[in-house]
């Protein structure tokens, strides 16, 4: 049931991808302490457009975003490390407490 | 097990099966690499659950020993209807190469029926419709039963209420919110769900302490089933000091994420109690 469901992600990359663009495609696949979003969650970034869904807002978000860019670029899928830890006390909006891995790949119609 | 594909599936392809699986009430599983050479990182395929419970295969790693164990890993995804654990695996195969597969399970989104068209009914649809619920509101007033006032409904029915399910599959996986403008119907809709065989996973009812004791009573003069009775939510929703109807139907979508997620509705500023916890210690 559930969220900016994650079928719905999956209809919007076949929206997106049909219209000829590459985009990107972030996946939580694995967690560690406090973090805002779980395992599966999923994100869609469509540079010039917009994005679907979070894999946890300013939480280590912008950092994911930039790896999307190069991902797209490249077309090689990268596995990215967010660390969340740094300086709990330091309010800045990227610490949750936690660690997480990401996996962000570009997704076209081939 | 039947298998179709003998390559891995192109991420649009996936999504295209994900997509027609939610279409068809069927649960699919993704299987990714996300860790292993660079030749094979992101390749996946799907495993898909028939309404029978046969698996099909869609898609093949050229590594046969990753397909057995992709499969082993979809099949306890599936099988677990809220899958909290194991989402990856580490494995290593014959010639030495480590590997790690991640999996992410898609079950078919969950049945919610809303009876009774009125004021609880309209924001429930549209909140329900967001949390990803198939929502179905039926009524026996056709005019009340209208896509300018559910546009987020799914499915909108005119229905009988002394037969109210009769064009409605209900399952175990189904949710039923009696919301009627007659505790006469609700109690009615609510004996026929308890005759049935199959035990919806969630039946609320609204009403007032009297009404409900009173339908209480008279389900148990019925011979009905007390372990089953006792199981119905009545009053529905979490008590977060609801009045108006969208504040009603904000407790009652709580009380099924609540179960859904199996939270518990305390506040968590309560539960964890940081300041006292931390910064009172004599």
């Amino acid at each position: 049931m559930k969220e900016t469901t994650i079928q719905n992600i999956h209809q919007a990359i076949l929206e997106k991808t049909n219209q000829g663009r590459t985009v990107a495609v972030a996946t939580i696949v694995a967690t560690k302490g406090s973090v805002p979003r779980k395992i599966g969650a999923k994100m869609l970034v469509d540079p010039g457009y917009d994005i679907v869904g979070t894999i946890g807002g300013g939480c280590g978000e912008g950092e994911v975003i930039a790896a999307a860019h190069e991902v797209i670029a490249s077309g090689t899928p990268q596995v990215v490390h967010v660390d969340l830890t740094e300086d709990i006390l330091s309010l800045s909006p990227a610490v949750c407490g936690g660690t997480m891995e990401v996996f962000v790949e570009a997704v076209f119609r081939s | 097990m039947i298998e179709q594909n003998e390559l891995p599936l192109s991420a649009t392809t996936a999504a295209e099966k994900i997509v027609a699986a939610k279409k068809e009430g069927e649960a699919i599983a993704l299987v990714l690499i996300t860790h292993g050479p660079s030749t094979v990182l992101g390749q996946r395929i799907a495993i898909k659950k028939l309404k029978h419970g046969g698996l099909v295969k869609i898609g093949r790693f050229q590594e046969n020993d990753l397909n057995n164990q992709a499969m082993e890993l979809a099949k306890e995804a599936l099988e677990s209807p809220s899958p909290q654990g194991d989402r990856f695996r580490d494995l290593t195969v014959k010639s030495g190469q480590k590997y790690k597969l991640f999996v992410e399970a898609h079950h078919p989104p969950s049945e919610l029926i809303i009876v009774g068209a009125g004021h609880i009914a309209q924001p429930l649809s549209s909140i329900t419709a967001m949390l990803g619920f198939n929502v179905t509101v039926i009524d026996d007033r056709e005019e009340f039963v209208t896509k300018k006032r559910f546009p987020k409904a799914d499915r909108l029915m005119k229905v009988d209420f002394m037969r109210p399910f009769k064009d409605i599959t209900i399952d175990q996986n189904s949710c039923i919110v009696l919301v009627t403008r007659g505790h006469k119907y609700d109690f009615e809709c609510l004996r026929f769900l308890l005759r049935s065989q199959v035990e919806p996973s969630y039946i609320g009812m609204i009403g007032s302490r009297r009404r409900i004791r009173a339908a209480f009573i008279q389900l148990v003069n019925d011979q009905l089933d007390p372990e089953r009775i006792a199981r119905i939510r009545a009053p529905l929703g979490l008590d977060i000091g609801s009045e108006t109807p969208t504040e009603i139907a904000i407790s009652v979508a709580a009380e099924l994420v609540l179960l859904s997620r199996k939270g518990d509705g305390m506040p968590l500023s309560q539960k964890e109690n940081i300041f006292n916890r931390f910064f009172k210690k004599g």
